[in-house]
């Protein structure tokens, strides 16, 4: 991307380094908290020692690493990192045993009864499941990834609503990223592939062979998104991920309609595995209900219902009369084995974590690792995902005062890192947290696994019109969120909850009820004591929001800024501190030098 | 493909109005938009707009456009029979099409005949009293294509459309004649040449639902609209933050320029938004519209927020606006019979009414609303739905539309792959292959809108290959729907 030149707009400078080694000395002086307020903005600054200044660097590195790889940065695990290195620390985190996935929450909850609340109709629940997941969970790197990977492999919550147990099944969907996000790409192509979720969204479910006499033909929709989104994209592509170019010069497209239509044979035959039994429905009319086991189990085949024809795609031929299973390992070998796989799922993982226009090298890097884990392995997620999070561009220092470099923070990834650094935990365990999108006011714009469609909430290849963005062709997938009614609606939605935590209908219910009840309140609440014990010193609030939100990025004038408008803001009541505190976060958080993370 | 160079048209652009004499580097977006917009391609003294109204999904075209005359219906029936054992499969049962039978003044040729689905009985009704027309078989095409000619591998002759049924990039070709990563789309085109007009040049291209490249200029901005109406930050006036000081840093700090170009852009937007709110509102809060709209339908609370801001289009100082609006969930790969209906039904009730707001405001003969879609559908069925194709019929509403009226060729009605005459104008289980481009059918809006000839190719690039200046007059540059 080409550097401009632009006249007027601040000096991005460094990090406010002195003022903030200060802070953090004097805070640690303090043993972490009790500075009390004297309501100024001028605290004398302690000359910061050499190492100090060091150790913040430091800090700032590993936090800045640790919102790369998950979604928060706590000053335990920056201290871990400084201890043992990021690498040594993605071993110790990728190792961990997966925590309670999706399925198996909902199920502890009690959404698995077989009620007048006729849970198993619907799929709302399954908000409740995925913000819990990313706010919560314990495993935050593996959650991650599964948040990554559940924007490329996508199924959208109100796409699989009309099948029996949606938030089930919306629930063994994520259990199938969270398994896999550090295992092969290959078994995760043919997990999510036979996925009922899946099979409902892309109409695998249930999709037949085709019938001469009338004429009907198989549902193309899987065979044609496998392709374009899943594995190889629309363009063949060089390893770093550029286009390969024909003698004409133009792009060469990978696929033609042909292997489509030839390709969607293979896909012809499945049908959900009914193996757990049924039972009856709780209301009235009552119906045969399939148990809700069957919502995790992969699809089977049918073979009178699969295609016998020879199909013929990509190159590859599966004979007339082959085996249902044996032609699906044909296609997603075929698939998985196409040299565009790594550079088109590395730039897209690589745009999910790290930034949004990735330079070349950088894509060839990471499907190096992709095509060979160095151990011969090739589609290694844990390789991959290490390679992305680990690469010099991610973590050098020139990402820092380039001006180009970074990516919009998600609005999701937003929320859940406020919910993480805070510690936030709903105080009746129900975690209520519906689509925060119903009023176009507040809305946060997003919600995890409630993409609109399979193509994702923004493109990779979006590119912001009108921006100079759009004169270096840079793509910022993100800011096809961004206008003039969402900039303004995040701002209302951080307001609803920043200050008391979030609003909740009957939190001590797992259903909602339409109308007002006596315990309507704040349930999911964050733990603020930390940065209540700062209120008086607002240098030191906003250093410690700095690193634990910024990575240290903001820069000196931001932070003098902010320090001075708090320092107007003298509260003596608990409620008036917590009140400080969420006005600052909320000047964070809104920070454009927070928003794009660097 | 690619005349809409941005960095070159912006740079004639800065050189056409003078703007290359500012000191350092700047673009248009970020200089004085008021003053960007005197240079102005045209004058209008009157009031014009178009609304799109995009199908997000691919609009299944032959259960929206249903062959009625006995002997197409017979085809269509017998093909959209291919069910799961079921003896109708997709088809809609003539009987229950009486109702929505469109009556052409002009009968089209070989006694063909059409009628709506049953749930569009208001556009049944525009149309028959000569208030909206349909469009034929359009869709993205460079050239004039034959189905030979499409099965061809001679591509410098015979070029396609890239990336042909893939959704995402069909819908920025259909807006922009570019695929995903287009940044300037005909709308918005439109907009460059018309801003001049508009007091407030923000307020010529306005989305309510979210960028899409179709209104995004050269200069010309998408200015996005909720639909309930501009969204006040509201901690700017309430007491969240409790001391005015406070405040005030808090909105500086929203609309500061910054270095980084993500930054920058990201505040830039805010601040926009911010200056723009207080004039919506200011705008919205004399219009009363007494036109009823249906509720809980998305796309009818869009276009009541299009019909509310035409409304305020005084105290907006607009002369000529190109509006988006949409609805989703057109991807009908199965569940074809249930989901259909009632989507179009949405359709229906939401352009019906807006047609009738438009009556209420004085403006139905300079408001014209259109539909357009990602692609056409197989007529080919997989046994409950239907599969991604490439031309579709579409259809324009308003005053100005000479109504009651079939444009263009109406397609055989066939999935068969002979030589047949009846099998040239699909390309495989009846996707249709387009009779009339979108740059046609974009340039006869265009036209009515106030683009002159001379600056049609740059809103409509491949516009050249088409009508008589390019030997083809049966594809003509203006296709004749609009007075």
């Amino acid at each position: 991307m080409n550097e401009m030149e632009i006249d007027t707009p601040l000096e991005n400078t460094p990090r406010s380094l002195a003022a903030a080694v200060g802070a953090t000395v004097l805070l640690e002086a303090c043993g972490g908290g009790g500075a009390s307020g004297n309501g100024s903005a001028n605290n004398p600054t302690p000359t910061p020692t050499p190492a100090a200044e060091a150790s913040l660097l430091a800090s700032y590195e590993a936090a800045r690493f640790l919102q790369h790889a998950q979604f928060s940065s706590s000053e335990a695990e920056i201290a871990a990192i400084k201890l043992q290195g990021a690498s040594a620390w993605l071993d110790e985190q990728m190792a961990l045993t997966s925590s309670t996935g999706g399925y198996d929450w909902l199920m502890q909850r009690g959404y698995g009864a077989i009620d007048k609340n006729r849970f198993y109709e619907m799929e709302y629940q399954s908000n409740y499941m995925a913000w819990y997941q990313i706010m919560a969970a314990p495993d935050g790197v593996r959650r991650r990834m599964a948040l990554a990977l559940s924007e490329f492999f996508v199924v959208g919550g109100a796409g699989v609503s009309t099948i029996s147990w949606p938030m089930f099944v919306m629930g063994a969907y994520w259990d199938v990223l969270c398994k896999n996000a550090f295992g092969n790409f290959r078994t995760l192509l043919e997990d999510i592939t036979l996925n009922i979720g899946m099979g409902e969204y892309l109409n695998t479910l249930g999709n037949q062979k085709e019938d001469v006499a009338s004429g009907r033909l198989p549902d193309e929709n899987y065979a044609r998104e496998v392709m374009q989104l899943f594995t190889i994209g629309l363009l063949q592509l060089n390893l770093d991920g550029t286009p390969k170019l024909g003698t004409n010069g133009q792009p060469i497209e990978t696929f033609t309609q042909v292997d489509v239509s030839n390709l969607a044979r293979v896909f012809t035959g499945y049908e959900s595995d009914n193996s757990e039994g049924y039972s009856q429905s709780a209301v009235a009319p009552t119906y045969s209900l399939r148990n809700v086991g069957y919502t995790r189990r992969p699809m089977v085949l049918n073979a009178n219902r699969h295609s016998n024809l020879r199909a013929e795609f990509l190159g590859v031929v599966v004979e007339a009369g082959t085996d249902g299973k044996a032609a699906l390992k044909t296609a997603l070998d075929t698939l998985f084995n196409h040299p565009n796989v790594g550079p088109f799922f590395g730039r897209q993982m690589i745009q999910r974590l790290v930034c949004s226009d990735p330079t070349p090298a950088y894509v060839a890097r990471v499907a190096t690792v992709f095509n060979n884990n160095g151990k011969g392995e090739r589609g290694d997620l844990a390789a991959v995902f290490k390679a992305i999070l680990l690469d010099t561009e991610a973590t050098s220092a020139s990402g820092l005062t380039s001006t180009t470099f970074g990516k919009l923070r998600e609005p999701m990834v937003r929320t859940a890192q406020w919910a993480r650094t805070f510690k936030a935990t709903s105080l009746k365990g129900t975690w209520k947290i519906g689509n925060p999108n119903y009023s176009a006011v507040d809305a946060l714009g997003q919600s995890p696994m409630q993409s609109p469609s399979v193509f994702n909430f923004f493109r990779p290849g979006y590119v912001p019109p009108s921006t100079a963005m759009a004169l270096s062709k840079a793509t910022a997938p993100e800011f096809q969120l961004v206008n003039e009614s969402t900039t303004a609606s995040y701002i209302n939605y951080l307001q609803n909850f920043l200050y008391q935590g979030m609003w909740v209908r009957a939190p001590e219910l797992i259903t909602s009820p339409d109308t007002a009840t006596p315990t309507d309140g704040p349930d999911i609440v964050p733990d603020y004591s930390a940065e209540m014990a700062l209120v008086g010193n607002p240098t030191a609030l906003i250093n410690r929001l700095n690193l634990l939100l910024c990575a240290g990025q903001l820069s000196a004038e931001t932070v003098a800024m902010m320090v001075n408008a708090l320092s107007y803001d003298n509260p003596s009541t608990e409620n008036a501190k917590r009140g400080h505190v969420a006005k600052a976060i909320m000047f964070v958080m809104c920070c454009a030098e927070y928003l794009v993370q660097k | 493909m690619d005349t809409l160079h941005s960095a070159n048209s912006r740079r004639d652009f800065l050189i056409r109005t003078g703007q290359t004499a500012l000191t350092g580097w700047a673009a248009p977006w970020l200089l004085n938009m008021t003053a960007m917009g005197e240079a102005a391609a045209f004058t209008a003294t009157d009031y014009k707009a178009l609304v799109c109204v995009f199908l997000f999904g691919g609009n299944d075209y032959a259960n929206t456009l249903v062959a009625y005359d006995d002997a197409s219906y017979a085809k269509y029936a017998t093909i959209r029979a291919a069910g799961s054992g079921s003896t109708t499969g997709m088809v809609l049962d003539k009987a229950s099409l009486a109702a929505t039978a469109l009556i052409p003044n002009t009968p089209l040729p070989g006694g063909r005949q059409y009628a709506l689905n049953p749930a569009m009985k208001g556009l049944t009704n525009l149309f028959n009293t000569g208030k909206a027309a349909v469009q034929l078989n359009v869709g993205p095409l460079i050239v004039p294509l034959t189905r030979a000619q499409y099965n061809t591998s001679d591509r410098s002759k015979y070029p396609l459309p890239p990336k042909l049924f893939s959704h995402n990039d069909q819908q920025s070709v259909w807006q922009s004649s570019s695929p995903e990563g287009s940044t300037m789309g005909w709308g918005g085109r439109m907009g460059d040449l018309s801003m001049g007009n508009n007091t407030d040049p923000l307020f010529t291209c306005i989305s309510l639902t979210g960028n899409h490249v179709l209104l995004s200029g050269d200069s010309a901005l998408q200015y996005q609209c909720s639909t309930s109406g501009a969204i006040a930050v509201r901690n700017l006036s309430d007491n969240f933050f409790n001391q005015a000081p406070m405040r005030d840093a808090f909105v500086s700090m929203l609309q500061q320029p910054r270095k980084h170009v993500l930054e920058n852009e990201y505040n830039v937007v805010m601040k926009r938004g911010i200056t723009a709110q207080a004039k919506v509102a200011q705008g919205l809060s004399t219009v009363n519209l007494s036109t009823v709209f249906a509720a809980g339908n998305s796309l009818a609370d869009q276009l009541k927020m299009v019909a509310r801001l035409i409304g305020a289009r005084s105290s907006l100082g607009a002369k000529r606006q190109v509006f988006m609006v949409s609805l989703n969930g057109f991807d009908l790969h199965d569940y074809l019979n249930t989901k259909h209906g009632p989507l179009l039904q949405q359709v229906d009730e939401a352009m019906t009414s807006f047609y009738q707001a438009t009556l209420e405001l004085g403006v139905a003969n300079q408001v014209t609303a259109f539909t357009a879609s990602d692609f056409g559908r197989t007529l080919a069925s997989n046994g409950d739905g239907s599969d991604h194709g490439w031309g579709s019929h579409h259809w324009m509403v308003g005053g100005a539309v000479k109504g009651a009226a079939f444009y263009g060729s109406a397609p055989p009605v066939s999935i068969s792959d002979t030589a047949a005459p009846d099998d040239q104008w699909h390309v495989g289980q009846g996707r249709l292959l387009p009779s009339t481009a979108v740059d046609q059918y974009a340039a006869t809006l265009a036209k009515w809108f106030g683009v002159s000839d001379s600056e049609m190719t740059t809103l409509l690039p491949n516009l050249k290959n088409f009508g008589l200046a390019a030997g083809r007059p049966d594809y003509p540059t203006n296709l004749g729907f609009m007075r």
